[in-house]
């Protein structure tokens, strides 16, 4: 049964950058105000689709983990069971793009409303492209298709490139084209990586070219994509995401482009663009590439701990407060990567809650630091000083983001960093339920490091900015255009509702957690392939084989497996009472070898086991 | 006694501060001003009185001791059955710590009301003041209560950014905006560890809930039933005592407590002396299984616990700031109860603790008082002879010096003794240590008495001193009470009413492991001291704080030409330790410069290297194309040129083969 909801929530932006062709020429109020309800129509439609998530994920997910899904045939040849081309329009949520939507939707009437007294010229056309570019950022989280992905996913590119270019600081022009030509570039090689996919897919599932995510995900997760061409198609994957997340050292765009962007534009540029690459990963090269990831994912730890050390020391010497944010935006991304590669619940999970945190709270602080620039008409942080003394609402709201941004206790950043760091320490244990992953308490070490550099410049940026004795550019603060000294009511306002999502996103994330946690094990982390791996190493594993022979033992394991999960999940042993010893491990290594004939009964035979085995390509989509 | 009851009770004890502190934020700007106070002696006061409760409810306990674990919801899942939970650990120990703090902070906030006006008027900013210190109460208490590590650190850093907004109080001040971040960054760095040796519980134990993780440890066994390796455990108190550093200002993460006496003194009194810094001795205390455990961290906490006692305690025989001395001796005290834990006297440790909170904080709150009549000045070169104009400042400032100067009798005396008692029979050059440092604690308490109370009235120009009011008087004169008093609690036969009541707690961990007690060395070695152990080293320290006090009347009233000629004597030492060691110095040369320098570098690498190399990557699509433009120049002599000797080329290629 299809809904339509998610479409109405993708497109209706659309629809409404069309209305806002209406309003006379000149009749800047009318555009303004019309902007501001369609965004902000289109966050109900969106929490309208939350609502209806909750409700149809109340009693259990559907049988592919997606709901509200959608279907429309685009590119067909053949009729639908045996088609040879089946490229559609498919759109589908589980709880990782729900939420990421949800955070979309709340950011862009917000980004719409801050940008009233700050955009002076060109403001139909200006709002009609912050529309534009929000039908791509919600086209991408809900799209259950590789191209229909891609597409949004470029898409994006088009209404920024305008949005830096046109209403942008000094520098917009070469900002505009370095974003631009520096995201394209990464994104072709991600392009001819779905090609080949596809090319792929048809071998796979005889004779069908599909970029079905759903079959492209079942493909990766049943082993049957050897281990070479994973690491190819990872690396090209990993081009055009690495670049979008940023993952150093390909960030050199970003601090450019936040700084000449206008305040709208990196909100969300930092507040939802940023995740496409990050949610990319998740939601592309870790299901459909979990060999590849497992391998390759202590290099990208690696990297994204030397990202986030490197550009918070970055950060902290930067006179810049816009560059300064965007550098901590790098460092914190560092972050999310960290937990996404962990490979574990408690990391994806924490990652995937990183997504939302680091948008509320760097959405925001581009928000305030956006309200100081439209007074003083400088971003220089040499030149103003000790505003908490006129602007103590402003002090407040950059107080109160940059604790949430540095992971204090009680706000949501704690949560998604705490939860990335436990990812990656216990990454290697199995406690819950899923094959080893590849990282370990070594790596966390380096990484918490980021987490003192992360106050150091954050504190260090609050002070010169509030404290201190008052410092203002000559002739400022400009209240030309109806401001006041201090934020007015309509910035309070935009700023509080972000505040709030803070404050309930820290104290009780259990529930959101807990929705990540289905959606992480049945459509990211359900791949055994990368425990088969690790476990079996040298193939002459004695119980593996029996597996596989015996159709007996296969059946006799299975059923054990089955009843760890009757019993498994709710009612393992209190940890105090009994440590789980080896009882968990067993759980976990059943779980691993059984999976595969769990998910796809026709997929367990010798060939797709052997082929994860010996990783020797060819026999697993040559059946 | 339920377990509902005292969930209860716990709940109140956080909300009632945290809507104290949230009610000042909201209706205090416009609606209540001046009388903001109200809410947080509200707040606060319910959190006392119900820290009462809950303290006869424990009380009314089992022979061994009440200990329940209450949960009140999930907090953070993790895709382990281990929910990180919102619960409350509430046992004696969590009971003292809740009397401690909600009592002191109780005086503090009544003491506020006038101290943050000016010529009865609320100062600016009233209303912040009183939000932020209910909300310190309110992390305070969570960071006690707290029934795991998570929610320890919760606190841990909560109580850290309470005391970063009540440093930097007033901001537009440079030092103390500086002041306030140093401190919250100085504890980062602490709780860098701190945080480290949680997520290596959770890894080794599967869990971070209190009870869970001590049994594992008592047990020696790891969450997936291994047994657990001493490397193991001694790691993660090395981190934990990261932390406690941090928190607890003790060496080399002490540099931020002297300077955050750039707070207001109710501040200082409370959350830098008598409640947040001790917090690394309660956590220590409060995982007794897992320091004790490993007798090398014990011994590690010991020596960085006696080291600094005698470290700070120099430092301030120098200083002339008497908030700044009273900072330092914070820092030597705290050093004392961090000896404590290290040699297994936790009972002592937080005896002290809670000695030390009275007086300490009386001492602060008096200087404060000092402050008020002197119109902000705490320069002890500045005034003299106050005795006459404060009569009641001084009184209670007396009294609280005699309780920290050890004098016999005073509340100090009873709660250092012990301390020193087991240092000596633990490590007893440590013991030694302690004895030096009571005898350097005794002479800067005094030096800084008669300094500022006796000899020749005089004040700084234009300053017309005057004795607080009640507000301020009625704090001043309980606390003196309680550090003349708070002493007895702990004394008798069985160790008096205090000791009695916290047994149970440290019944199987710091008693069970003590060297001192029947175990290691087979003989008890109290029985085998005998006498000396019982009244020997109370005479000893006795006339210990004597002879400190007798040197501080010599040099500082009696012959007050000796200290220029000491100092001209050893110009270098006095350099020294006026500049406190050069430790911040060294930090800055040592970390801070090199950081921001390799920041530059990083800048530097981004702009050119990475940059550049993408030039050169876009710069060959360009060269090509320039290159090929020139044979695009539109001349047909040139395209002619070009096509004979193309058409050479293939000739020769085809017929010259």
């Amino acid at each position: 049964m299809d809904s339509w909801i998610l479409t109405l929530v993708i497109f209706w932006p659309l629809a409404g950058a069309l209305l806002l062709l209406i309003p006379r020429r000149g009749d800047d109020v009318a555009v303004r105000n019309g902007a501001l309800f369609v965004s902000v129509f289109g966050f109900v439609l969106t929490v309208a689709a939350v609502v209806q998530f909750n409700r149809e994920t109340a009693g259990g997910v559907s049988a592919d983990g997606f709901a509200l899904a959608a279907h429309v045939p685009w590119i067909v040849s053949g009729d639908q069971e045996s088609a040879t081309v089946d490229i559609a329009y498919r759109v589908g949520v589980d709880a990782i793009s729900i939420w990421l939507l949800a955070l979309t939707a709340l950011l862009s009437p917000l980004a719409v409303w801050s940008s009233f007294t700050a955009i002076r010229t060109r403001v139909r056309e200006y709002y009609i492209l912050l529309l534009l570019l929000q039908v791509g950022l919600l086209g991408v989280f809900c799209a259950r298709d590789l191209l229909l992905f891609y597409v949004f996913f470029e898409f994006t590119l088009i209404p920024l490139f305008f949005l830096i270019g046109i209403w942008g600081g000094s520098e917009r022009r070469r900002a505009a084209n370095k974003f631009f030509i520096y995201t394209l570039a990464g994104s072709v090689l991600t392009f001819a990586g779905i090609i080949y996919v596809a090319c792929f897919a048809y071998g796979a599932t005889g004779g069908t070219l599909t970029l079905n995510l759903a079959t492209l995900t079942e493909l990766g997760q049943g082993g049957d994509i050897p281990a070479n061409v994973q690491w190819w198609l990872f690396l090209a994957f990993a081009a055009g995401f690495a670049i979008k997340v940023p993952l150093f050292p390909f960030h050199t765009w970003l601090p450019l482009a936040h700084t000449e962007a206008p305040t709208a534009g990196s909100v969300i540029l930092a507040g939802v663009l940023l995740k496409l690459g990050t949610y990319g990963f998740c939601r592309l090269s870790i299901p459909i590439l979990p060999d590849a990831s497992f391998e390759l994912a202590p290099v990208v730890a690696v990297v994204a701990i030397i990202g986030i050390i490197y550009t918070a020391l970055a950060a902290w010497v930067q006179k810049d407060v816009k560059k300064l944010v965007a550098y901590s935006s790098v460092s914190h991304l560092g972050f999310c990567m960290l937990g996404l590669f962990s490979l574990k619940v408690a990391g994806v999970s924490g990652g995937v809650l990183y997504m939302v945190n680091h948008g509320l709270s760097t959405g925001a602080l581009f928000l305030v630091i956006g309200c100081i620039y439209e007074r003083y008409h400088t971003r220089n942080i040499d030149e103003f000083g000790g505003l908490a003394r006129k602007m103590p609402w402003l002090a407040f709201f950059l107080v109160f983001f940059t604790l949430s941004s540095i992971g204090l206790p009680g706000l949501n950043g704690f949560v998604g960093e705490f939860l990335v760091l436990l990812g990656a320490a216990t990454s290697a244990g199995t406690r819950d339920g899923l094959a080893p992953g590849p990282l370990g308490y070594g790596y966390v070490i380096p990484a918490a490091l980021g987490i003192i550099l992360s106050a150091v410049y954050m504190l260090w940026m609050c002070q010169r900015v509030l404290f201190g004795p008052l410092k203002e550019p000559p002739d400022t603060p400009d209240t030309s255009t109806g401001l006041t000294q201090d934020l007015t009511r309509r910035e309070i306002t935009i700023l509080a509702p972000i505040a709030l999502c803070c404050v309930v996103l820290g104290v009780y994330p259990a529930p959101v957690l807990n929705q990540f946690e289905v959606a992480i094990r049945q459509n990211i982390l359900r791949s055994p392939a990368s425990m088969m791996h690790t476990e079996i190493g040298p193939p002459d594993q004695g119980f593996f084989d029996v597996g596989v022979e015996s159709s007996v033992s296969k059946q006799t394991l299975s059923t054990e497996f089955d009843a760890v999960v009757a019993t498994g999940p709710g009612s393992r042993p209190a940890l105090n009472d009994d440590p789980p010893s080896v009882s968990t491990v067993t759980t976990a290594r059943l779980d691993g070898r059984n999976t595969p004939f769990e998910t796809d009964a026709s997929m367990a035979t010798d060939s797709s086991a052997t082929d994860v085995i010996g990783f020797n390509g060819g026999s697993g989509y040559e059946r | 006694m339920s377990v509902e009851t005292l969930t209860i009770c716990g709940i109140v004890i956080l909300l009632a501060p945290l809507a104290g502190a949230v009610l000042s934020g909201v209706l205090g700007p416009r609606l209540l001003r001046g009388s903001t106070h109200w809410l947080a002696i509200g707040g606060v006061g319910l959190a006392f009185i119900t820290s009462l409760v809950l303290m006869g409810q424990v009380r009314g306990a089992p022979p061994d001791g009440i200990s329940e674990t209450v949960s009140v919801y999930n907090w953070i899942t993790n895709g382990t059955d281990a929910v990180f939970r919102v619960e409350f650990l509430i046992d004696p120990l969590t009971a003292v710590m809740l009397i401690t703090v909600t009592g002191v902070s109780l005086l503090v906030v009544m003491y506020s009301r006038d101290y943050m006006r000016e010529h009865g008027k609320p100062e600016r900013g009233y209303e912040r003041f009183f939000a932020f210190l209910a909300l310190f109460v309110f992390s305070m208490c969570a960071l006690v209560l707290g029934g795991n590590f998570l929610l320890l650190y919760l606190g841990w850093e909560a109580v850290g950014l309470c005391s970063y907004l009540l440093i930097g109080f007033y901001y537009d001040r440079p030092a103390a905006a500086a002041a306030a971040k140093k401190a919250f960054l100085v504890n980062r760095v602490g709780d860098f560890g701190f945080g480290l040796g949680i997520l290596l519980i959770f890894l080794t134990f599967g869990t971070i809930e209190y009870g869970a993780v001590f049994h594992m440890v008592q047990e020696g066994v790891t969450g997936s039933g291994d047994p657990l390796a001493t490397g193991r455990v001694t790691t993660i108190a090395l981190l934990l005592l990261c932390g406690a550093c941090g928190k607890s200002a003790q060496l080399p993460l002490h540099v931020w407590l002297p300077d955050a006496m750039e707070g207001p003194s109710p501040v200082s009194a409370l959350i830098h002396a008598a409640t947040m810094v001790t917090a690394g001795i309660y956590m220590i205390a409060r995982c007794g299984a897992i320091f004790t455990a490993s007798p090398f961290a014990m011994t590690v906490v010991a020596v960085i616990g006696a080291v600094t006692a005698l470290f700070a305690a120099t430092i301030a025989i120098t200083q002339t700031d008497m908030k700044r001395i009273l900072a330092y001796s914070t820092v030597s005290q705290l050093g004392y109860m961090v000896l404590g834990v290290g040699v297994y006297a936790a009972d002592s440790a937080i005896f002290h603790l809670f000695t030390h909170a009275s007086f300490k904080a009386l001492l602060f709150l008096a200087a404060g008082s000092v402050m008020h009549a002197m119109g902000g000045i705490i320069d002890v070169r500045q005034f003299g002879g106050l005795r006459k104009v404060l009569p009641w400042t001084f009184a209670t400032f007396l009294a609280g010096s005699l309780a920290l100067a050890g004098f016999p009798l005073f509340s100090g005396f009873f709660s250092k003794d012990e301390i020193i008692h087991h240092a000596l029979m633990v490590h007893p050059i440590l013991g030694v240590v302690g004895l030096v440092t009571a005898l350097l604690t005794a002479f800067y308490t005094f030096r800084m008495v008669f300094l500022a109370f006796f000899g020749r009235q005089r004040v700084p120009e234009g300053v017309h001193p005057h004795e607080s009011g009640p507000w301020m008087l009625v704090p001043l004169v309980v606390l003196s009470i309680g550090a003349i008093g708070a002493g007895y609690v702990g004394i008798g036969a069985d160790g008096g009413v205090f000791h009695r009541f916290l047994t149970p707690v440290f019944a199987h961990t710091f008693a069970a492991h003590s060297p001192a007690s029947a175990g290691a060395h087979g003989v008890p070695v109290v029985e085998h001291v005998g006498f000396w152990a019982h009244y020997g080293l109370m005479i000893i320290s006795g006339a210990i704080a004597f002879v400190g006090i007798f040197a501080a009347y010599v040099l500082y009233l009696k012959e007050d030409w000796l200290p220029g000629l000491i100092r001209s004597i050893a110009p270098r030492a006095h350099r020294i330790l006026w500049n406190k060691y050069y430790v911040d110095e060294l930090y800055d040369a040592g970390l801070v410069e090199p950081a921001r320098q390799t920041g530059r570098v990083c800048v530097g690498l981004d702009d050119y290297l990475i940059d550049g190399l993408l030039w050169l990557i876009t710069a060959i699509p360009r060269a090509v194309g320039y290159l090929a433009r020139t044979y695009q120049s539109g001349m047909l002599q040139g395209y002619a040129l070009t096509m004979v000797v193309g058409i050479a080329i293939i000739v020769l290629l085809v017929f010259g083969a």
